[in-house]
């Protein structure tokens, strides 16, 4: 076991910088899901959108109004400051507030005279849906009490009418879709870490393993190896040896983190292991493929980033896959990322659980390890092929 | 001797092939990656498209067709109407073809998929198409209620229900590009700022007796350590100028992404980020007596970071910051760049861009500064 003896020396040697690695992605990871957008609403009457009212008027009027639109929407405070308003309005999508409105000075006095245009304002940075949704609201309002109004009542009993019309339901049926289920057994909290983890096993094996595995195939000890006793194979199966065991030691320091954040799991949620079990494969066989190629640690710190963002980004680790087009995602099938991704939801319930489907995924997730394994095998022997020869 | 000093630099630089090589194609790779994974997703998610709906009527209602007719044509129509029977209604709600089903009897209701896999979006047009069901109920309601308890009134009432209003009014606050996914590319531009503290890192390397031969050859050279490292940090802007130069001409005339604002000063403050980065790394590497490895892991790792601070790879990662520890993103190298982009494209002044650059300014000068002050006077008995 001389080689994996060697292998276990040079990792004790890259540990301090493995650690640093381990660090900074283990504060990524928990970042990351604390953080998660969990776009998904699910239930139909919870759509309710974060609204900042700056009510101007400041009258019984607008007060009805502002408390009104609370009914329908989540109302937000905020500074009334142009510079605030924007960089709130632009991350829109991802921040907690939605729609910035005005309701104008005047207000209630136009709405006395009977003057129904102009009386709020919407901050604007581009069409979306969500100014569309406050706007239908506002119109509803002001149309009816302008319909009591011209039925002769006056404004405070048009306003009081107003809300009582409005607070009427209107019916709404929600139809399950085939086959579909929560799973009770995640948390969108869990959910989000797995949907997370490819990116930074990714990262950080490519990170810890290349560099011994450089350090390993370096050319003179590559040279000395050669000439020695130990046979080729022995040599390759104590590599893996001495992979395996850093892998499986990281990997199992994420897991452990996980149990951390969320408590020991349940049911299905124990696939998430096997699931990042192979995936971490996969990034065994990528690390052990790139090293192949002795690249400078520099590039390797840089295939490890483009290679990990790139999967994350194109295979929806990172967005969710329903914003992606079909030609991203029909491309994204030949990344291994993908049908990690589509194991993970699953998993999680976000799609129907179906263990033949589940399987199906996770032997595509093992076939790229081997095929990728296999590679770098390959890869490998020819290079080292003429090495020899060299030597 | 500066200049004898700043011409070895260059052309050691242009040498070390595989990183500058790495430094300008790493932005592209991931810069493709991102236009093909971000092609659709603005007119996808943020923008508002026509909402599809099957109809199904157990009476006829003329003025509910009045009605759909008048939400579904012209430019901002907001639904696609199909007339079906119940069946196929159901068929098409299954079948995802549609968003729901309004079932018309006198009044309107609404039946909608819940689907787990459906994303936030869809809920919104689901609420829209509720909210439509419930401005129509509305209008009978309030036709009925009025013209019950005054029928003089009936002809007013109905005229006020259907004469157009505009009590909103739409207040643009900006006359740049909208698409936030353009954060993801000035991201982008900031993490390649941001390993150019690799090339930072590698003027300490150069200049360390412990850690590279030709640091050693230069300890004990008669040139004045100031002067070597002052043309090492010159020779190395100038290639990292070079790589954030052709950075930001591939994003935006290969792969067309409209950062907003002027060009000029989108180059400007790519360079300025580009020298923060290297400033960055030059000072890291400065710290203690930290073998090679160690350095480059704590600039690659400390960039990453920085990167992810600033929203890298979760878009709304600088609102939080900002709600809960705004001093981060002041200091934060990475959000300070791609602050500076965003207040370029967004803002109609040049008030907040003023700061973020001299900010980077200040920042690049500080850490300059402090490599400057942890490199002088290091000695090495023995390498």
């Amino acid at each position: 076991m001389q080689v994996f003896k060697a292998f276990i020396k040079v990792m004790r040697k890259k540990l301090s910088t493995a650690f640093i690695y381990i660090g900074i992605f283990l504060v990524i990871a928990v970042s990351m899901t604390k953080s998660g957008q969990n776009p998904a609403e699910q239930v139909f009457k919870s759509v309710k959108l974060g609204v900042v009212v700056f009510d101007e008027d400041d009258t019984p009027e607008s007060r009805t109004l502002r408390e009104f639109i609370g009914t329908r929407h989540n109302l937000k405070e905020l500074e009334k400051d142009t510079d605030v308003i924007k960089d709130t309005l632009y991350m829109g999508m991802n921040t907690d507030i939605h729609v910035i409105m005005t309701i104008k000075k005047g207000y209630a006095e136009r709405l006395r005279a009977q003057e129904y245009d102009d009386l709020f304002e919407n901050y604007h940075i581009h069409d979306s849906y969500y100014s569309i949704l406050v706007g239908q609201l506002l119109d509803e309002y002001v149309s009816s009490v302008r319909a009591f109004q011209a039925s002769g009542r006056p404004l405070s009993d048009a306003i009081s009418d107003t809300e009582r019309v409005l607070s009427a339901e209107t019916k709404v049926t929600i139809r399950k879709a085939d086959g579909e289920q929560n799973s009770e057994e995640t948390s969108p909290l869990f959910d989000d870490y797995f949907r997370y983890l490819p990116y930074i096993l990714l990262s950080v094996l490519i990170e810890v393993l290349c560099p011994v595995l450089l350090a390993m195939g370096k050319k003179n000890i590559r040279y000395r190896t050669n000439c020695s006793s130990v046979r080729s194979s022995s040599y390759t199966l104590q590599i893996i040896l001495g992979s395996t065991l850093l892998v499986v030691a990281v990997w199992f320091v994420f897991i452990i983190a996980g149990f951390g954040v969320f408590g020991m799991f349940h049911g299905t949620a124990w696939f998430s292991l096997l699931n990042s079990f192979l995936f971490a494969m996969i990034a065994v066989s990528l690390s052990v493929l790139i090293a192949s190629f002795n690249p400078s640690e520099l590039v390797v710190n840089l295939m490890a980033q483009i290679l990990g963002l790139g999967m994350s980004f194109l295979c929806g680790i990172f967005v969710p896959m329903e914003w992606l087009g079909e030609g991203v995602i029909r491309f994204s099938r030949f990344l291994p990322a993908y049908w990690y991704v589509k194991a993970n939801e699953i998993i999680c319930g976000k799609t129907a659980f179906d263990g033949r489907q589940l399987c199906v995924y996770l032997m595509i997730e093992a076939a790229f390890a081997a095929a990728l394994g296999l590679l770098a095998m390959v890869v490998r022997r020819t290079k080292y092929g003429r090495a020899a020869q060299l030597a | 001797m500066f200049l004898h000093n700043l011409k070895y630099e260059l052309r050691t630089a242009l040498r070390v092939k595989d990183l500058i090589f790495w430094l300008i194609l790493f932005p592209m790779f991931l810069g493709i990656a991102f236009k093909i994974a971000f092609k659709n997703i603005y007119t996808n998610v943020a923008k508002t498209a026509v909402i599809p709906v099957a109809v199904v009527e157990t009476q006829d209602d003329p003025v509910l067709h009045q009605v759909l007719e008048a939400v579904s044509n012209g430019d901002d129509a907001l639904l696609s109407v199909q007339y079906v029977d119940a069946d196929e209604a159901d068929r098409l709600l299954e079948a995802e073809e549609v968003k729901g089903i309004l079932n018309a009897d006198g009044r309107l209701s609404l039946t909608v998929l819940q689907s787990e896999s459906s994303i936030y979006e869809a809920d919104v047009e689901e609420t829209l198409l509720r909210n439509f069901a419930e401005q129509y109920n509305m209008t009978n309601d309030v036709a009925r209620e009025c013209i019950a308890s005054d029928p003089a009134s009936a002809q007013a009432v109905i005229e006020s229900l259907t004469a157009e209003i505009k009590p909103v009014t739409e207040v643009p606050l900006t006359k740049g590009n909208p698409d936030f996914m353009i954060e993801y590319f000035t991201n982008l531009l900031a993490m390649v700022a941001m390993y150019g503290s690799i090339t930072g890192l590698h003027i300490t390397i150069q200049n360390q007796g412990n850690l590279s031969k030709l640091g050693a050859r230069k300890c004990c050279s008669p040139t004045p350590k100031s002067v070597s490292l002052a043309a090492c940090l010159l020779g190395s802007m100038i290639v990292q100028t070079i790589c954030m130069v052709i950075s930001v001409t591939f994003l935006r005339f290969v792969l067309r992404i409209q950062f907003g604002g002027n060009l000029g000063l989108i180059y400007l403050t790519s360079v300025l980020g580009g020298i923060l980065g290297l400033s960055f790394g030059f000072c890291i590497g400065s710290i203690g007596r930290f073998q090679t490895g160690t350095k480059t892991s704590i600039c690659f790792g400390v960039s990453m970071l920085c990167c992810f601070l600033s929203g890298l790879m979760i878009g709304n990662m600088k609102g939080i910051i900002r709600k809960h520890v705004p001093w981060v993103n002041k200091i934060n190298p990475a959000a300070v760049i791609t602050d500076s982009l965003y207040y370029l494209n967004i803002d109609s002044d040049y008030r907040r861009y003023i700061v973020t650059v001299i900010t980077m300014a200040v920042l690049s000068a500080v850490l300059i500064l402090l490599g400057f002050l942890m490199t002088r006077r290091k000695k090495y008995a023995s390498v």
